[in-house]
């Protein structure tokens, strides 16, 4: 693969995890907030289904192209000798495994079942940018 | 919400998990059973750079929404495990999609009857 085609994949992989980690933090919000009284049953619906349908169109296609074009970058630069990468891949899978959960319990509020109470739910959006701020600090800092 | 539209989205999300359990398990036994030899008998390292990403996609995307179906509900622990270690298995793959198949049926047996 040519040399001149680096930063362009580099360009890429950055906007589809910007596409990625948007969707994600979206879909946390919204889960988090149907699970408060404030939002009527039928605003709950149609929040969630455009919510769904933003994960399936935009958020799913998104992280499928930030593990193909990072794995690309990966092997091109010649990062997995490094250390940094692998933490970097084990925090990124962590989302990815997290964006998997987060969809089937957006399908399943789809499908009619009522949202379960979870006191932490809350805090799934703040988690998801702390671990973004890792992957984010060891991506660019390469400390490792 | 009716039944037949919750039915009709975990059908769909199970005919997902099928296409890409038989896309991941046809590119490891391509990659295991093909490109590997051809790679250390052969000398021929193409087969391998080629199939080795596309299946390492394959298994990506198969995570990806293997998880999202269980999160779904309705699976026993056992069925997830087996689900997912018969993935890392050459022609395990293909037993999975007997299992997928079986939820779906399972799936529908509450409005049959």
């Amino acid at each position: 693969m040519p040399d001149a085609l680096y930063p362009w994949l580099k360009a890429a992989h950055v906007a589809a995890v910007i596409a990625f980690v948007s969707g994600l933090l979206a879909g946390a919000i919204a889960l988090a907030a149907v699970q408060s009284d404030r939002f009527p049953a039928a605003v709950s619906a149609a929040f969630i289904q455009a919510v769904r349908t933003w994960d399936r169109r935009v958020t799913t296609p998104a992280i499928l192209l930030v593990w193909a074009l990072g794995l690309t970058l990966a092997l091109q630069g010649h990062w997995f000798r490094s250390v940094w990468l692998p933490a970097k891949l084990a925090i990124v899978l962590a989302l990815s495994a997290w964006h998997g959960v987060q969809s089937g319990m957006l399908r399943r509020l789809v499908g009619g079942a009522t949202a379960a109470a979870s006191p932490w739910r809350g805090f799934v959006p703040l988690a998801i940018l702390i671990a973004v701020l890792a992957v984010v600090v060891l991506a660019v800092l390469k400390p490792l | 919400m009716t039944l037949t539209s919750r039915l009709d989205l975990e059908t769909a999300q199970l005919r997902r998990l099928e296409q890409v359990s038989l896309i991941e398990a046809t590119t490891l036994v391509l990659l295991v059973c093909v490109a590997v030899p051809l790679k250390h008998l052969a000398g021929w390292p193409l087969g391998v750079a080629v199939i080795g990403p596309v299946h390492g996609l394959a298994f990506l995307t198969f995570g990806g929404v293997a998880i999202q179906t269980v999160a779904g509900g309705g699976w026993r622990r056992g069925e997830t495990a087996r689900l997912l270690l018969l993935a890392v298995v050459p022609f395990g793959g293909y037993f999975n999609l007997a299992l997928i198949r079986r939820k779906r049926t399972e799936l529908e047996i509450p409005l049959a009857s």
